[in-house]
């Protein structure tokens, strides 16, 4: 797959709750292509964490078809090991495992693959370096930052060599300067490893990073803009 | 790390928790193991009165019961009984009791050896020297009394160990002095709880001339114990009644494998209680990491991994209680019979690998079974409603 091609298509896709009450996707289009960097921003519950759970292979559509990096999700039984190997996840609340130290959370989505423990700690470490955490790699997530917890939480979402980032809300918890930092670092890993990013967002000085802004409404795609930056 | 590391570091998370929970099941594990060696030497002391050598036939006045009073048969009926067929060997025993060094009572009764006699007075068998294999005496530290005298006994491990006695101290019985010759030990607590002395001797103190309580018969290496005893009950039709030590220790086998039956109802309540806690323990765990499960889900874990990771720390959990527990048993039991000579006397514990096997066996199955539905809810959680879970 190269860059030209899309690492995510998204057809029609509708996904509702409460027995059809609650309509959190329309009928969604999506394209984004490989190595791309995208905001997604809208209002509350207009549908842009359901998009990044479908994206993500956490939740599944009722309709319409959605397909990320070759895998078609409405037809594949698979999904631990697609997400395992394909995305890496940046959750707001950075969600480390507290009894664990910095470095046993990188490594946490690698007893999935056949990695050694050797090559679960050099990667691991490669990562720490990366997000210039590596003085710290014993200590315990209790002991970090917000903006600390989250360099973790970005190098735990990269360590199985992923296709595709999922950011929902990363600097959501951090002060604006923080934020800022953990933006680039995200910008920088996306362009170093190639990796497509995917990020939710409500704040558009955040959102202005991407290359391209998709705003939702009413779990529908409105309009696809190319950022400022 | 490896999956084991991050399984055996979880329950620490909550130290309070996991301890109480550890605690619940060490206590059901404690009295597995504590009943287990308890009964188990018994059972052991109980194989012993089988040993090889000793009279496998106790003849006995029909109608007499085990404390009735006096010798009953006529001593030379030992002598009648051995010209049976298949009858090997014979002797005839007087059984009495002393319950107090001056005082002395008799008695008679159907149990091979001695034991704490009628009244809880010391148990005092007068036998012939010649014949103490009967009563699977093989060996003795010391000598072994003369038949002709008036002032000798030989003393049984348990009863030396309570009165404090050795080889060559005195003892006041019917008010007089003997002296301990030798000591011995045979293994069964019946008989190590007893005093022996010539027959004469006991016959003259307790006015039973020429009168036995007991008559021992050993068979021959070919004949069928039951056989025998079916024959002398027929040569003596209600005169005589015969009970076999293998019949003997089938009662006793009997008594323990009640015994053996309520220590199992204890340790079920106790273990069912302690996999209540565990059961409570790991349901509370899982509810607190809801979201943490979530992550590890979105991070590609699979549900199989997720239950294995729960069902191991309650696995984790049971097995350090099996540690604990077993300790604290094997510990309290040595110390329970060390402290208390009598009880130690009697009862030796035994450390059957059989006891710890099972002992084990239940922490495992309870570890598993507590943590088999805990695991469940974490592995069929929804990631999204996990992940959103606060």
């Amino acid at each position: 797959m190269n860059n030209t091609e899309n690492i995510i298509e998204i057809k029609g896709l509708k996904k509702s709750y409460d027995n059809g009450k609650i309509k959190a996707l329309n009928g969604m289009d999506l394209e984004v292509k490989k190595g791309e960097f995208i905001s997604i921003m809208g209002p509350s519950g207009s549908g842009k964490s359901s998009l990044l759970n479908m994206i993500g292979a956490l939740d599944t559509a009722n309709e319409g078809s959605i397909m990320v990096a070759g895998i078609d999700l409405m037809k594949t039984k698979k999904l631990n090991k697609f997400r395992s190997k394909e995305i890496g996840f940046v959750f707001q609340m950075h969600n480390l495992i507290p009894n664990l130290s910095v470095i046993e959370n990188v490594q946490i989505p690698m007893f999935e693959t056949n990695a050694s423990s050797t090559e679960m700690r050099e990667r691991a470490l490669e990562l720490l370096k990366a997000v210039d955490l590596e003085d710290k790699i014993d200590q315990k997530p209790t002991k970090l930052s917000g903006g600390e917890r989250q360099r973790v939480a970005i190098a735990r979402a990269l360590v199985n060599h992923p296709s595709i980032i999922l950011a929902d809300e990363p600097t959501g918890s951090l002060d604006s300067k923080t934020g800022e930092v953990i933006l680039n670092l995200l910008k920088d890993l996306h362009a170093k490893e190639n990796v497509t990013l995917v990020m939710v967002t409500h704040e558009p000085y955040v959102g202005n990073m991407a290359e391209r802004i998709v705003n939702v409404l009413d779990g529908k795609c409105q309009n696809i803009v190319s950022s400022l930056s | 790390m490896s999956f084991l590391s991050l399984v055996v570091k979880n329950p620490f998370r909550n130290k309070t928790r996991s301890a109480l929970a550890i605690v619940g099941i060490a206590i059901g594990i404690m009295v597995i193991v504590a009943l287990g060696m308890v009964t188990g030497g018994l059972k052991n002391s109980t194989q012993s009165t089988l040993k090889a050598g000793a009279a496998e036939i106790t003849v006995v006045q029909a109608g007499s019961n085990s404390f009735e009073s006096g010798g009953t048969i006529n001593e030379s009926t030992a002598a009648d009984i051995l010209n049976l067929s298949g009858v090997k060997d014979t002797t005839g025993i007087l059984r009495a009791s002393n319950t107090s060094t001056s005082i002395a009572t008799t008695s008679s009764n159907s149990s091979q050896g001695g034991f704490a006699g009628p009244g809880g007075g010391l148990s005092i068998t007068g036998i012939d020297s010649s014949k103490l294999s009967l009563l699977g005496i093989d060996s003795l530290n010391g000598t072994v009394f003369t038949n002709s005298s008036t002032n000798q006994v030989i003393m049984g491990k348990t009863v030396a160990q309570d009165l404090n006695k050795t080889v060559g101290d005195t003892i006041d019985l019917y008010g007089q002095n003997f002296t301990i010759v030798g000591t011995f030990e045979t293994g069964s607590f019946l008989t190590d709880a007893g005093i022996m002395m010539p027959l004469a001797n006991l016959q003259n103190l307790t006015s039973n001339q020429n009168k036995v309580s007991d008559v021992l018969v050993k068979v021959t290496d070919n004949a069928n114990v039951t056989t025998v005893s079916n024959e002398i009950d027929n040569a003596y039709p209600n005169q005589l009644t015969t009970t076999t030590a293998a019949d003997q220790a089938n009662r006793i086998n009997q008594g323990l494998s009640f015994i053996d039956t309520a220590s199992w109802a204890i340790s079920l309540l106790a273990i069912f209680i302690g996999a209540v806690g565990v059961i409570n323990t790991m349901i509370m765990s899982v509810y607190e990491r809801t979201r943490e499960i979530g992550v590890l889900k979105a991070v590609g874990w699979t549900d199989r991994r997720i239950l294995g990771m729960i069902l191991g720390e309650s696995i984790v959990l049971t097995l350090i209680a099996f540690v604990v527990g077993t300790i604290i048993a094997v510990v309290g039991v040595e110390l329970i019979l060390t402290l208390s000579p009598s009880v130690g006397g009697i009862i030796t514990p035994s450390f059957s690998y059989d006891i710890f096997l099972r002992a084990f066996l239940v922490a495992f199955l309870v570890g598993v079974f507590g943590g088999l539905y805990p695991a469940y809810r974490a592995s069929r959680l929804s990631p999204t409603e996990a992940l959103r879970y606060e």
